[in-house]
């Protein structure tokens, strides 16, 4: 140890006045330099150069159609932006340009997981530091720029003003200038959205009363009467009647989004004279403004030190007074004896027709499940999605609906498979000491994650059954229930293995406030992977039954396969036992430490 | 002399769970002030409140004469934290998180590397330059969020659990280390479950009991304090040959639960246990 001298303790000193902002903003850049860099050479130390090459491998895959994701709207918002200008008619950019605003929100909503996977550090973490709010805001915004929903909606408008000045040359310092600061308001705006759902949803009640919000939207699809809705239809027909309303609405509300800022962007650059379209911009700025500052002023909350959940940090247990806990303890059975003990697991095992460890782990699993209302939420959420494809693009093909809908329920939840021990953190320990087989303790986690997803599987089921225009063939039905099985069980075989070769402890803190991935982002995009490659067979198995003509050819095609990935999976839990315990170090390493 | 540090009536509540009730806590400069209370009464929470971290519910807290509210940035520069869970960044190497913090408070970068260099020697981590914070261990990680925290040379410092989890070599270097630091004139606030540490380098102890500050001042008074005052009429007991230690003041104060009974548990209970 070195010598203690007075060079080692800095003196206390009063700090020269003020910290240049590039000072420390180049600090923080460093830092996930630094981050990014080392995290590269963690996982190339030793055994982990596979799992690195196969990180890589399925990158060079993924990204190409995460590519092309953002360029197919790129290429089409440039396409009609040119459209609605060289062909005169500009009022077109309206429902364009509020195209890309709810395709912006769509992929910010469904990116949440993929962002937090990509994370590498929360920016509440610099707060500690002498940040100035300013500083911390523009860390704020700048850090969140590389999100999936900041990428595809820039592109597309960038794309967009483009299209116009092709169409227009006159147009182009206008499109450029307008359709930047609309895409700025985008930012604020998915910003201010997750800011002040984080805020919302600190509390149990609040989230219970939005899911319960969800699931009034979801069935209010059906009140909307989408099925039997025909714009052509006369209006003396008995069904009509119903259907008049909603055109009379949505006629109604074309007024009022003159007052949004799609047709404040639109008007600003094809808006007639001058003066009016420079109002037009001056709106849009005020609404840039609004959402701007509602984000700060949510922001400037963080910044002061707000604490959102409604427990207290490590706050004590209340104790309960011994003389209750005496009492409590002499009006709860008594089990006198391990042989008692045993004969209540016995008993419980037999009322249940499974292990006492399965029945125990699986009671545990539901008392997380049970506290986690973002879960509730995470399901619920999909579903809108899947009411709305129900009545979109893919209604008219109800092959690809019925699998797309199900696939995309799922797809949320699917990435808690890979990392199954991550919510358990050091408490993963207790399976390694306890007198139990781990094959059982993975069975009954497996169940419960099985319970849900199939639960989420059924709901889309149920409601593509209810809002498809065309009647879903009985053939494929059966052969989706089968991909089904292949997914789910391939996905189970290939998450617990991934859960015990790649543990990652999760924070619950972190993931209340859905700021946490629920498994590493290897997993995540193996997540992905599995579902697209899925997903991508049925267009082939598909094109083959048109091409012979039988539908029920899917279904000999996914049976195999389902029996295949059920097999799979069977001799995974069958070796199990010896797989986890060939890797106690690495849960320890992973799960246990601080 | 303007206190180091001043709260008023520093109230946080959590929902209906009150952390910290109306403390009114005075650390004068260059003060070694040991905050003791038991697990939960609210010492953690009140270092948050204290360093920025947490905003309070209500009431004052003033560093260093300013409110931190309302000087938050400026306060921050001349305050160092060692936090509950130390929060490192644990893909960066030692010296690399040093340098960053370094930078983050404002030092140039050559003073950042100078510094760097002495304090992981210091702490004995300079052999440990190759390997990322997350492979240290409990101990290791200790010491560099100690070193992180006084880099830039705080006029206050503030520690939760400090050597919890420290051999009693790395101990004795951060003890030397601190007590230096009083030497030259900072204020250390410091909350730790050792109480021997407490009583062997505190100058003044703070108790919070259910979130509530229930005693405050030097060791001598508070052990004063708990000697019981004689009757009237009566003398003054003698002197005790052993007076009591911090720990026999502590539990004093603390160690009874609302009813006036002892929190060890009677015989009878747990006797199933072998």
């Amino acid at each position: 140890m070195a010598e203690l001298n007075d060079r080692s303790v800095p003196a206390p000193s009063t700090p020269a006045p003020g910290i240049p902002a590039t000072t420390q903003l180049l600090a923080i850049a460093w830092l996930r330099w630094r981050i990014f860099v080392n995290g590269f050479r963690r996982q190339s130390s030793g055994s982990k150069v596979a799992g690195l090459i196969f990180t890589v491998v399925l990158r060079l895959i993924l990204w190409p159609m995460f590519a092309l994701m953002a360029i197919g709207p790129a290429v089409a918002c440039g396409f009609l932006a040119w459209l609605a200008i060289a062909h005169r008619h500009p009022q077109g950019l309206v429902p364009l340009l509020a195209a890309v605003a709810i395709l912006w929100q769509f992929v910010a909503v469904n990116g949440v997981s993929m962002a937090a996977t990509l994370a590498t550090f929360d920016p509440g973490s610099l707060l500690r530091f002498p940040l100035r709010f300013g500083r911390y805001l523009v860390l704020r915004l700048a850090l969140g720029l590389l999100t999936p929903s900041t990428i595809v909606g820039c592109l597309a408008l960038f794309a967009a003003a483009i299209g116009i000045s092709v169409a227009d040359s006159s147009l182009a310092p206008a499109a450029f200038l307008v359709l930047a600061v609309y895409a700025a308001m985008n930012i604020f705006f998915s910003r201010m959205i997750a800011v002040w759902l984080e805020r919302w949803l600190a509390t149990r009640r609040a989230r219970e009363i939005f899911g319960m919000l969800m699931a009034v939207v979801i069935i209010g699809f059906q009140v909307l009467n989408f099925r039997g809705l025909k714009f052509h239809r006369p209006t003396g027909h008995p069904s009509a009647a119903p259907q008049n309303w909603l055109i009379a609405f949505l006629n109604g509300t074309h007024a009022f989004l003159n007052w949004l800022p799609p047709a404040f962007a639109a008007n600003s650059i094809v808006g007639g004279h001058a003066l009016a379209r420079l109002a037009q911009f001056a709106a849009l700025l005020l609404w840039t403004a609004i959402f701007f500052a509602a984000l700060a002023l949510r922001l400037h909350k963080q910044f002061l030190g707000e604490y959102l959940s409604e427990g207290a940090p490590g706050a004590a247990v209340t104790l309960r007074p011994h003389h209750l806990a005496a009492q409590a303890a002499d009006n709860e059975p008594r089990s006198s004896s391990n042989e008692e003990r045993a004969t209540g697991n016995l008993q419980l095992a037999a009322r249940t027709f499974i292990s006492p460890t399965i029945a125990t782990c699986l009671r545990k699993e539901w008392v997380y499940l049970r506290g986690n209302s973002n879960q509730i939420i995470a399901m619920l959420t999909p579903l809108i999605f899947v009411a709305i494809f129900a009545r979109g693009m893919l209604a008219r093909h109800p092959s690809y609906l019925l699998a797309g809908s199900v696939a995309y329920a799922m797809l949320g939840l699917l990435a808690g498979l890979y990392n199954i021990f991550g919510a358990d953190g050091a408490g993963v320990q207790l399976y390694l000491l306890a007198p139990v087989r781990l094959r059982d303790v993975i069975v009954a986690k497996n169940i419960a994650s099985l319970a849900l997803l199939l639960t989420e599987a059924a709901l889309a089921w149920c409601l593509v059954a209810w809002l498809a225009t065309a009647p879903i063939p009985l053939a494929t039905q059966v052969s989706t229930l089968f991909w089904v099985v292949f997914m789910l069980f391939a996905n189970l075989a290939f998450g617990t293995l991934r859960s015990i070769q790649s543990p990652r402890k999760v924070s619950i803190a972190q993931a209340r406030r859905m700021r946490s991935p629920s498994a590493g982002k290897t997993s995540g995009l193996l997540v992905l992977a599995i579902l697209f490659g899925s997903f991508l067979l049925q267009i082939p198995v598909t094109m083959l039954c048109q091409h012979f003509d039988n539908l029920w050819l899917a279904a000999l095609i996914f049976a195999p396969l389902a029996a295949v990935a059920v097999s799979a999976y069977a001799l995974l839990l069958a070796n199990v036992d010896h797989l986890i315990l060939t890797h106690r170090d690495l849960f320890a390493e992973e799960l246990c430490s601080d | 002399m303007t206190p180091a540090i001043d709260t008023t009536q520093l109230t946080r509540r959590f929902g209906e769970f009150t952390a910290v009730d109306k403390v009114n806590l005075t650390v004068e400069a260059g003060q070694f002030f040991g905050f003791l209370g038991p697990n939960g009464a609210g010492k953690s929470t009140t270092i948050k409140m204290l360093t920025g971290l947490l905003a309070p519910t209500s009431g004052q807290i003033r560093i260093l004469g300013a409110d931190l509210t309302q000087n938050s940035a400026e306060l921050k520069r001349q305050i160092g934290v060692v936090p509950e869970g130390m929060a490192l960044f644990g893909r960066l190497t030692a010296s690399e998180y040093l340098r960053f913090v370094g930078r983050m408070y404002g030092l140039d970068k050559a003073t950042t590397l100078q510094r760097t260099d002495e304090l992981l020697e210091f702490m004995n981590l300079a052999g440990e330059n190759k390997k990322l914070i997350t492979d240290f261990s409990h101990g290791m990680q200790k010491k560099l969020a100690l070193a992180a925290a006084v880099i830039h040379g705080p006029r206050v410092l503030f520690l939760d659990e400090p050597f919890e989890g420290v051999d009693a070599i790395a101990a004795g270097t951060l003890k030397s280390m601190l007590q230096r630091m009083i030497a030259r004139g900072a204020t250390i606030f410091l909350t730790s479950h050792v109480l021997e540490i407490v009583e062997r380098l505190c100058t003044h102890i703070g108790i919070i009991h259910r979130g509530q500050l229930v005693a405050q001042g030097s060791i001598a008074e508070l052990r004063a304090r708990s000697v019981a005052p004689p009757r009237p009429g009566e003398e003054a007991p003698p002197q005790p040959a052993n007076p009591l230690t911090l720990e026999q003041i502590f539990l004093e104060i603390v160690g009874a639960d609302r009813d006036g009974n002892l929190a060890t548990p009677p015989e009878q209970e747990l006797s199933w246990l072998s």
